[in-house]
């Protein structure tokens, strides 16, 4: 008896529990919503938590969008797309996402903020370009209601009061070359920028998308980092052969 | 039918194709994918047949007009057929769009008799400038097969069905698998089949087999309920104010049939006839009788009620002075044999997707809300079908290889109408491509919509893709490119006709 009452007194039991949960990328608790392992880093805590408001901004808005969207639905969530008639879903595939798990709502008009009001209370994660600025009513209303529906609102554009800014600091394409190869993926840092403490100054270097179409993790570019470009692959150069 | 009831069948021949327009001198064809679903008797005469290859049709009739299949067309134009009928009498069953059945009995006492009956029916149809053919017997099944027999019809005298079926081929059946066993069997005609033991049979050839021998004997399909109902299973719903859009109807009526199954299936019951009743603010109750058997998701009875709507009404969407109430009733319950339809594939959607979902088409309609279906294609807007939220996905995937499909990865923005573009060379002059696939000048500048133009740093192509060069309405030639231009960005380009457009933004 008492040895038994030892062994799980004993030191080792939370060596075990320490040891099954690797340091470093957590994996999503609890009513998180999962993120591409690729991003986590980028990720304050490499989850998205419920109720969190995400822009995402500026050139690869678009593929920053899906690869946030391929995370949840690709974790056995739900997501839905509203306002973005021009999602690329074979790209949001590739990345990931279960295209079974994906609701598109094309044309909401005026009515985008019911339309997000009825959708945030069923899926894990909504992707939103809004027709026009939003109010201040409805920012109050839809982060009100994505609290509590404990859903993530991804804003294609500027929403006031986001807890998270994700953006493409720098990106380069390879594979292309003057009137020969193909595009074989981007190379690029994406950077996050948090209100307080959530993310400030996290960037990560990711395939976005890779030859693939996949998210993944990638050396810095030549110009930045300490890793040598990889020769095989052809350089981006312009008409007259010079390195663009 | 009812049991011991004589059956009235009008069936307007090749409806399909009537109903796309063709008129019958014409030779014509309406087409379901690759195959004829219905051809005029002018394309007949020249060797064309239901179920053969496009191709093979068009090879032995080449001025053959060709039109796709329209099955809400089909449904709506019948209506008329129906209203018409029901001049006659009160209770028309519309078996499908192109045949339909009434109560004799009736009728033909009040007529003077089944002839006149008959030809009145006939008369009715032919008026609308319909062709048709009416006959009268004791079955649903029988009556069909008279209505198509001789110079518009027969009629079969009571009792006699059994005698007037044995010489049909079993092709009549509709039950291709079957008819061939049998044939490989030794069994050619109805008669020979309705010989066999019932009893041999069903252990043989099981349920169905067991409701094709019953049909062959004349009998009906499937044994009545005996039992009266035990309680009334109709569900209603109000609408106050009266809706002013068929569209909010047929929402109404797809949830209300959801409900009406539910209650049926909890009894283990499934109904061979559906009755719709839609009453209108002016007092008008319009009752339509549906076939059902079971066969009928809630889906496909709120197309019904959009056809029903659609009918009597001129200007087609506004309802006359608007829809206050709408009535499923279950006609003639029999024990449900089962027959499960998977509406979402393998993923479960739970009830909270569904509630949202039914909330944003109530805001925007039943088309509002899609979820994407992998297709076959070339372009990146090509290979996603949108099949709105509750409908049944196309059939079909987009298995296969598709040469010349630009390889991953995909681009993340598809433009949902391709983006005009301008593609220029170092010289300024537009970029053009010769029919051998040589490129002019390399691309140096790239404006899309009108935008400024942007430097081109790096550029591959042309691929090109001919497609659909079989059909002279749908082929198109056109080369693909791939750019990156100096502010980041890669767009997937592509030219048909001397015109650039951006199918694709690696964004």
């Amino acid at each position: 008896m008492t040895e038994v009452e030892l062994l799980f007194d004993s030191w080792w039991v939370s060596a075990l529990v320490a040891a099954v949960r690797p340091g470093g990328e957590q994996p999503a608790g609890e009513g998180q919503v999962t993120v591409l392992p690729a991003l986590r880093p980028v990720i304050p805590g490499g989850a998205l938590r419920p109720g969190w408001v995400v822009c995402v901004g500026g050139p690869g808005r678009g593929s920053l969008g899906l690869a946030l969207v391929a995370g949840a639905a690709g974790g056995g969530g739900w997501c839905a797309a509203v306002g973005l008639p021009d999602l690329g879903v074979v790209a949001a595939i590739e990345m990931g996402a279960e295209p079974a798990r994906l609701l598109l709502v094309d044309e909401p008009g005026g009515r985008w903020p019911d339309v997000v009001a009825a959708l945030i209370d069923a899926v894990d994660l909504v992707l939103l370009r809004p027709a026009e600025r939003p109010s201040p009513t409805a920012v109050r209303r839809l982060m009100a209601l994505a609290r509590r529906g404990r859903c993530v609102l991804v804003v294609d554009g500027d929403w006031p009061g986001a807890q998270l800014r994700l953006s493409v600091a720098a990106a380069e394409w390879e594979g292309l070359g003057d009137g020969h190869g193909r595009l074989a993926g981007r190379r690029a840092r994406v950077a996050a920028d948090g209100r307080g403490a959530a993310g400030a100054g996290r960037a990560a270097w990711v395939w976005l998308p890779g030859p693939a179409g996949q998210v993944s993790k990638a050396p810095a570019t030549a110009h930045e980092g300490p890793v040598p470009r990889d020769h095989h692959r052809p350089v981006p150069r312009d008409h007259h052969g010079r390195v663009a | 039918m009812t049991g011991g009831g004589r059956v009235l069948v009008v069936w307007c021949p090749d409806w399909p194709v009537t109903a796309v327009g063709i008129g019958a001198a014409t030779p014509g064809a309406a087409r379901d994918g690759e195959r004829v679903a219905a051809c005029t008797a002018a394309a007949r005469a020249a060797g064309v047949r239901r179920g053969q290859r496009i191709r093979d049709a068009q090879r032995r009739c080449p001025e053959m007009v060709v039109r796709d299949r329209d099955l809400d067309a089909e449904g709506r134009l019948f209506e008329a057929v129906v209203a018409a009928l029901g001049g006659l009498t009160p209770r028309v069953e519309v078996v499908r769009p192109g045949v339909c059945a009434l109560p004799a009995g009736g009728a033909a006492r009040f007529h003077g008799g089944e002839e006149p009956l008959r030809v009145l029916a006939q008369d009715t149809v032919v008026e609308l400038g319909h062709d048709c053919g009416a006959g009268i017997a004791d079955g649903l099944f029988a009556a069909e097969l008279a209505a198509r027999a001789g110079a518009g019809g027969v009629i079969v005298p009571p009792g006699g069905d059994a005698e007037f079926l044995a010489p049909y081929p079993l092709a009549v059946l509709d039950l291709p698998d079957l008819a061939d066993l049998l044939r490989r069997l030794g069994i050619w005609t109805l008669g020979a089949f309705a010989a066999l033991p019932a009893g041999d049979v069903a252990a043989r050839f099981g349920a169905a087999g067991a409701r094709a021998h019953r049909m062959a004997g004349g009998a009906p399909p499937r044994p009545l309920a005996p039992s009266v109902p035990a309680h009334d299973r109709s569900v209603r719903v109000e609408f106050d104010p009266p809706a002013e859009r068929a569209e909010q109807v047929v929402f109404a009526a797809k949830r209300l049939a959801g409900g009406l199954h539910d209650g049926l299936r909890a009894d283990g019951l499934t109904c061979l006839r559906l009755a719709v009743e839609v009453g209108f603010a002016d007092g008008r109750v319009d009752e339509r009788l549906w076939r059902h058997e079971g066969a009928l998701s809630a889906l496909a009875v709120a197309e019904r009620v959009r056809w029903q709507l659609a009918g009597p009404q001129p200007g087609g969407d506004a309802c006359w002075g608007g829809v206050t109430f709408l009535r499923l009733v279950p006609d003639q319950e029999i024990p449900d044999e089962g027959s499960q339809q998977a509406l979402w594939g393998q993923v479960t959607v739970t009830d909270r997707i569904t509630r949202a979902a039914e909330r944003v088409q109530a805001l925007l309609g039943h088309d509002a809300i899609v979820r994407p279906v992998l297709a076959g294609g070339r372009g990146p807007g090509d290979q996603v079908v949108r099949v709105p939220v509750g409908d049944l996905p196309p059939a079909g995937g987009g298995g296969g290889p598709w040469p010349g499909r630009r390889p991953a990865p995909a681009p993340a923005t598809v433009p949902a109408r391709p983006l005009p573009a301008e593609t220029t060379d170092a010289a300024g002059a537009p970029v053009r491509v010769s029919a051998r696939c040589a490129v002019s000048a390399p691309p140096a500048g790239v404006a899309v919509a009108g935008g400024p133009p942007r430097r081109v740093i790096a550029w591959t192509g042309p691929w090109p893709a001919a497609e659909r060069w079989w059909d002279p309405d749908q082929a198109r030639r056109l080369a693909r490119f791939q750019v990156v231009t100096d502010d980041g960005r890669a767009y997937l380009l592509a030219i048909e006709g001397g015109r650039w457009r951006v199918e694709g933004i690696y964004d």
